[in-house]
């Protein structure tokens, strides 16, 4: 390739100068600042929350919810009383917050605040489940523009677009996404304080640091996870100081120590800044936002570490086998992370990751600014200021996943919840998706360019400006696809490296949990169903199924009971160590043939057992 | 030349191609995803099925859907009659002479291996294949089956308290997470109402349906489940277990059954916690091929909390 023409003037050559065409070619630039990144963000934001709405509607009540529409009508007492008699409602705080006091209460919070205002004040939704679950589709919406701006300001508009778009369709966290649950809202939390971290570290001055300190106290306020974001945030930091001494016998020559010196200093003052804001502001902001630990603080966080360090086994199939109490399997997190996430994506990230992999591990040699991957297209490419230090972007990305899996290396970890509990590495894995499409586009371009053998439609596509464009279409159209197919029985899709969701099935991985399913045979009961009649709601949370009244998607004559005994009709949930509630409607109403069958691709999730 | 030289231009062509395999494979797993998405046959197909199956199945055969998770599907379309509760929750398949499998996607049901293909049809994506089972081990008298107030007679405690026989009682059900089906038709013990004996599915450790007699021990003494006018074969044997959400804790105390003929006890067995739905025969000695014997199961355990015994019994 040493004799091609250089790419750059190629490129510059054959593009027009319209703003359009600029656009398109400052696509695998990273953009350092503009209203035009945030503005994007808003749109793909506000665009993914509107999708959210419009698919809600599908979605049943997941048992979690059941028991956070309960707090959440608590904390809304309270948020009342405070309003009329802000002293009093301190005073007493504890009763309405002693509701569901396992979980801190930011979330919660905003759907109270939600509920209250935007349904039953300003009538915004026609379901009055909807306005308990906005507050975090707009926090995944934000999540996900928060990707884009990540990866836009980091290694380009392309790369944000497509970790932005990656991570939105991953089925699975579409399916968290739309719940009023603090899966989807953790991982914007989280990478909201990766991100500020991250900015404070590029940047000197004092508003990212206390952005740091705020963003780790929402986090903590949103779900425990959070705890693992001071071990990322400090083994990053402790990585880049350590990284260049390390790398001392590959030192290079050209770097004079005046420069490697100035920019250590400055990057471990940011270190350390940001680091000491996550200690000194992350607790408080905590402690503001949780009445439940006004009180008796030390005891009751003491109570609430320790419901999650020796939470109960729930029971969890993974490859025909039911686990419920340790070990667990160590393959877990990964197995199912491939099952799960569209195969294209994961290509991508592992290509990502391969692109990124000599600005992983900081040197000396790479105490410079961090290129932009590849910038060949661009005539005049904007590097960042040479005095600012290296932010170690890829480093960062990387420890944030690997921390969250590390958890999952343990045979004590639960297993559980499925995927939601490392969900938070996806936005991650999205970037690192994002910088491995950036690397196939920067790839392309350069070898279709220049090289004769190539024919000549791939020449004139290399070219023109719509190849980046192409590429993220061709990626992103089947984490589109699935997804939308997949909905809204998210928690049994499975992607086509494993056979779908029939391959799932096949091999024995988890069919779906929480008993959010009945949503999807509301139809049947209400058309089926003789009046007053008794239905068996098996996983179903009483308050889950009571938000199917409230939203006029159940007859309210139709009542739930929590035995087949005495009932007309019999819901039964698949996981494989629920199969006795099956056989529980097999005598109960003497028969072994269900009435009615829902589930995915042929694939029975839910079914119904009808008494003759 | 070096061989690295000699690959270079190969390589430099392999790369130019190579990363139009990048949308190449997104535009590849959209393809499998349809393929995927419509490889199993819908709810709605399984339809079909109905007319081949009722034509190829023969009395006595046991209907097998592979894979298993297809299996409410077949249920909801072949109903009561072609997939019983005795057949679906069968102790195991050593039973059965022959057994018709209904599979979709190529797959096969383990506990059919080593059988002998009699015949097969395909229909749509469904495949037919009737089976038949190089040794089957038939049963002459089942006393799950047997289980009535005809022959059947039901002692609890030290006292011998008769539990009598009830055809309505009020069916109770566990719910989430709790005990089995306690069906309508049932001797109720005075003790309670975990203290009958009634026919009940069980899920053992693989969570597979095992269609039992609910026997749960007294405090004290022993549950007598006795059986009269009983034509005995060589041997009496069987499988016992608990719901498998009670024992997997290993926490229980063991439970003892012992089987009596005529008075005589011909054998005992006795169950632990993690056995599972495990299986027991005993050699009837002087009493095989008796004609009209009494034959008794008695359970006893030295502490019967969440003792949730259930087993099946059969002589052959």
């Amino acid at each position: 390739m040493s004799d091609a023409k250089p790419v750059s003037s190629t490129m510059a050559s054959s593009f027009g100068s319209s703003r359009w065409r600029r656009w398109l070619l400052e696509l695998g630039q990273p953009q350092p600042s503009g209203w035009v990144d945030r503005g994007l963000a808003l749109f793909i934001a506000f665009n993914y929350v509107l999708l959210l709405l419009l698919t809600v509607r599908d979605l049943g009540y997941a048992r979690d919810e059941g028991f956070y529409f309960q707090a959440a009508r608590s904390y809304q007492g309270w948020f009342e009383q405070l309003w009329r008699d802000p002293a009093n409602a301190v005073r007493h705080a504890d009763s309405a917050w002693r509701v569901n006091n396992e979980h801190p209460a930011l979330v919660k919070s905003l759907f109270a605040l939600s509920n209250l205002l935007l349904y039953k004040r300003w009538h915004l939704f026609a379901m009055e489940g909807t306005s308990f679950r906005f507050p975090a589709m707009v926090l995944s919406g934000l999540g996900i523009g928060l990707v884009y701006l990540w990866g836009a300001r980091a290694r380009g508009r392309l790369c944000g677009l497509v970790a932005a778009l990656g991570l939105g369709f991953m089925p699975r966290f579409f399916f968290h996404a739309h719940l009023a649950c603090f899966d989807a809202p953790v991982v914007t939390m989280w990478t909201l304080c990766a991100y500020c971290y991250w900015r404070a570290l590029a940047r000197g001055g004092w508003l990212w640091p206390i952005a740091v300190g705020v963003a780790f106290g929402l986090a903590l306020d949103t779900k425990h996870n959070s705890w693992f974001l001071p071990v990322a945030c400090g083994l990053h930091a402790l990585l880049l100081e350590l990284g260049p001494r390390l790398s001392r016998a590959r030192r290079s020559a050209s770097l004079l120590d005046t420069d490697y010196r100035l920019h250590a200093r400055l990057r471990r003052r940011r270190s350390l800044a940001a680091l000491g804001s996550m200690a000194l502001l992350g607790p408080p902001v905590f402690y503001a936002l949780w009445p439940w630990i006004w009180h008796d603080t030390v005891k009751r966080l003491t109570a609430y570490a320790k419901f999650h360090l020796e939470h109960v086994y729930y029971n969890m199939e993974f490859l025909g086998r039911n686990y419920w109490t340790p070990p667990m399997p160590r393959t877990y997190a990964f197995v199912m992370t491939a099952a799960t996430v569209p195969a294209i994506t994961l290509l991508l990230f592992a290509m990502g990751l391969w692109a990124s992999r000599r600005s992983v591990l900081p040197t000396r040699s790479s105490a410079a600014p961090e290129p932009a991957l590849e910038p060949a297209r661009i005539p005049e490419p904007k590097p960042a200021p040479i005095s600012e230090p290296v932010p170690g972007t890829a480093l960062l990305w990387l420890l944030a996943m690997a921390v969250q899996y590390a958890a999952w290396l343990s045979p004590k970890t639960p297993i559980f919840g499925g995927t939601k509990h490392w969900m938070t590495a996806y936005p991650f894995l999205a970037l690192f998706a994002g910088v491995g499409l950036c690397a196939a586009v920067t790839a392309a371009r350069e070898v279709w360019s220049a090289a004769s053998a190539v024919p000549r439609w791939l020449v004139a596509l290399a070219g023109g400006p719509g190849l980046e464009l192409g590429f993220a279409a061709a990626v992103l159209v089947a984490p589109v696809v699935e997804t939308l197919h997949v909905h809204p029985w998210g928690l049994s899709s499975y992607s086509p490296l494993v056979g779908g969701a029939a391959g799932g099935a096949t091999l024995g991985l988890n069919r779906g949990f929480w008993g959010y399913t009945t949503g999807s045979v509301t139809g049947y009961l209400d058309a089926s169903a003789r009046r007053g009649a008794r239905v068996y709601v098996h996983d179903t949370a009483q308050p889950s199924w009571d938000m199917l009244y409230a939203d006029g998607r159940l007859r309210r004559d139709i009542r739930a009971v929590g035995s087949v005994a005495g009932a007309d009709y019999g819901l039964y949930h698949h996981e494989m160590h629920m199969q006795g509630q099956e056989y529980q409607n097999w005598l109960a109403f003497g028969t072994v043939r269900p009435d009615f069958i829902a589930g995915l691709d042929g694939v029975p999730v839910i079914w119904v057992y009808r008494q003759p | 030349m070096s061989l690295g030289a000699r690959l270079g231009p190969a390589r430099a062509a392999a790369r130019r191609y190579l990363v139009v395999l990048v949308p190449l494979a997104g535009l590849c797993e959209l393809g499998a995803h349809g393929y995927f998405a419509r490889r199993a046959p819908s709810f709605a197909a399984w339809s079909v099925v109905d007319a081949p199956v009722r034509r190829l199945r023969q009395p006595g055969d046991l209907v097998v859907v592979a894979p298993r998770w297809a299996e409410p599907m077949a249920r909801r379309v072949l109903g009561d009659e072609l997939m019983p509760v005795a057949d679906l929750a069968r102790p195991d398949a050593s039973r059965y002479s022959t057994a018709l499998e209904l599979s979709i996607l190529g797959q096969r049901a383990p506990e059919l291996a080593g059988w002998r293909e009699l015949g097969r049809e395909t229909v749509g994506k469904f495949e037919l294949r009737r089976l038949e089972n190089p040794q089957p081990l038939p049963v002459s008298f089942d006393f799950v089956d047997a289980l009535g107030p005809e022959r059947t007679s039901v002692l609890i405690g030290e006292q011998a308290t008769p539990c009598p026989w009830a055809d309505h009682a009020p069916v109770l059900a566990g719910g989430l997470g709790g005990h089995p089906t306690f069906p309508a038709h049932r001797f109720q013990c005075p003790l309670g109402e975990f203290f009958n004996v009634g026919v009940t599915v069980i899920a053992d450790q693989d969570f597979l349906p095992r269609r039992c007699i609910w026997a749960h021990p007294p405090a004290r003494g022993e549950l007598r489940i006795r059986y009269r006018d009983v034509h005995l074969g060589e041997v009496i044997a069987g499988h016992g277990g608990m719901y498998w959400i009670i024992e997997r804790e290993l926490s229980g105390a063991p439970i003892q059954l012992t089987v009596r003929v005529d008075g005589d006890a011909v054998g005992e067995v006795v169950h632990q916690d993690g056995q599972g739905w495990a299986s027991f025969e005993l050699g009837l000695g002087a009493h095989a091929r008796a004609p009209g014997a009494e034959v008794e199961f008695a359970v006893s355990s030295p502490d019967y909390r969440n003792r949730h015994f259930c087993f099946e019994a059969h002589t052959r």
